[in-house]
């Protein structure tokens, strides 16, 4: 037990030794819980995996900057880190970062395409799930007519309740097409959301642009595969006096754009905060400088650790689920009920025999 | 066999209810929050003395809310 609360200490620290900043002296600076955070939750150009007391242990990623005129450069960012006992980082070819931002030391444009820590991430963790799932698919041609095995059974259960809970419910009996879709971005977000909890890894699923792109992904695919109802009810909703048609109009498409709005918020505010709560608790060592702190915010940290487990995979069916409602409102028929699938939750219910 | 009306949905069920009411919430606080930030920007763009685009677009944004919120909530009984 001993050895095991050590070792979640140890655990459970790493980020803060990990974003304390090259070459300078931590006893003379301030600690400062907002930088180390906002730090800790954001993109970088280099992959710092925690840092010792005589070291660093960092991997430098490459830089891709393009600039009209002069084309692509392509670096390590080990180039632009900060030399030993520097604040601010190194200039190279005329570029420097401030802030993580890649800028030109004369102030021209340069577009930033550099593989950061997100975009390893996210090439690390697609290779991830590529893995994963090609085993799971050639283990359903192996054990065709058999029980699942291994690996295999374990995502079954995961892929049957999105295809019936999920995709059934909510799109009704279009849902096949939709499927690949909605797994990819049930087990994504998931598999991102646990990667994002792991010491020393990137921030994916907490950051902004990438839940923007499953956003616009699913406003996309909602469009592509909307039906005559759908606009129906957006330029003459039933019900709706005529004269009342200039006002309305405009406040359905408003929703058009809300709804994937929505889910990029949501995934980003839920993981961020997340990440922020954990890291507040663990810093509370660092502000007061006191070991007695450290029982009761490790005993806060490692609950809110164990609740981002549960957080990580219920923000990936609420995401997977909202995609799938947005995509059934718009391939909805009217006799859709009749089949038993989808038509909403009163479906069940108005087609039941009377007893 | 089908539940009766008034019971409570079961397991899976409950939590699809509560995603979706909790995605209400969240369309609601976007459509104000968009149309507010909308409205911030173009009252900056056109150096509006009185920030009528503000004000106007937040008030629109509270009704557009208000009426998508009542839209889902009516929508499947």
């Amino acid at each position: 037990m001993k050895r095991l609360l050590a070792v979640l200490f140890c655990i459970l620290t790493l980020p803060v030794f990990a974003s304390e900043h090259a070459g300078i002296p931590a006893k003379e600076e301030a600690f400062n819980p907002g930088e180390m955070i906002l730090h800790h939750i954001g993109d970088s150009h280099e992959w710092h995996w925690f840092s010792t007391d005589n070291g660093h242990f960092t991997s430098y990623l490459p830089i891709i900057a393009y600039r009209p005129g002069k084309g692509v450069s392509t670096f390590s960012s080990e180039k632009l880190a900060p030399k030993h006992g520097e604040a601010e980082g190194a200039e190279y070819d005329g570029l420097k970062l401030h802030h993580e931002k890649l800028v030109t030391t004369d102030g021209s444009p340069v577009y930033d395409f550099s593989i950061t820590k997100n975009v390893a991430a996210l090439l690390g963790s697609s290779i991830l799930l590529l893995v994963v799932f090609t085993i799971v698919a050639k283990g359903y041609k192996t054990n065709h007519g058999r029980a699942p095995k291994g690996i295999q059974s374990f995502f079954e259960v995961l892929i049957v309740f999105i295809r019936d809970e999920v995709a059934k419910k909510s799109i009704g009996p279009k849902y096949e097409r939709y499927m690949p879709y909605l797994l990819t971005v049930f087990f994504f977000i998931w598999f991102n959301n646990l990667l994002g909890l792991t010491p020393g890894a990137a921030n994916l699923t907490g950051n902004i642009a990438i839940t923007l792109t499953m956003a616009v992904l699913t406003l996309i695919i909602t469009l592509a595969s909307s039906n005559k109802n759908y606009w129906a009810h957006i330029f003459a909703t039933p019900g709706v006096p005529v004269a009342l048609l200039p006002i309305m109009i405009p406040v359905e498409l408003i929703g058009i754009v809300v709804k994937p709005f929505s889910l990029m918020i949501r995934l980003f505010a839920n993981i961020t905060a997340g990440h922020i709560v954990i890291l507040s608790f663990i810093s509370l060592i660092f502000i007061f400088r006191s070991a007695a702190v450290a029982p009761i915010s490790l005993a806060f940290g490692l609950f809110i650790n164990v609740l981002e487990l549960l957080v990580s995979i219920l923000q990936a069916y609420i995401f997977t689920l909202l995609t799938a409602m947005y995509i059934g409102g718009a391939v909805e028929e009217h006799h859709d009920a009749d089949y038993q699938m989808g038509g909403g939750d009163g479906a069940d219910v108005a087609h039941a025999p009377h007893h | 066999m089908a539940a009766a009306p008034d019971s409570p949905p079961p397991g899976s069920d409950r939590l699809r209810t509560f995603a979706k009411y909790s995605g209400i919430a969240f369309q609601m606080l976007a459509i104000i929050g968009l149309s507010t930030w909308l409205g911030l920007w173009l009252d900056g763009h056109y150096h509006t003395k009185t920030p009528w685009f503000t004000i106007g677009l937040m008030l629109l944004g509270v009704f557009a809310a208000l009426y998508q919120t009542i839209r889902s909530l009516t929508k499947e009984s």
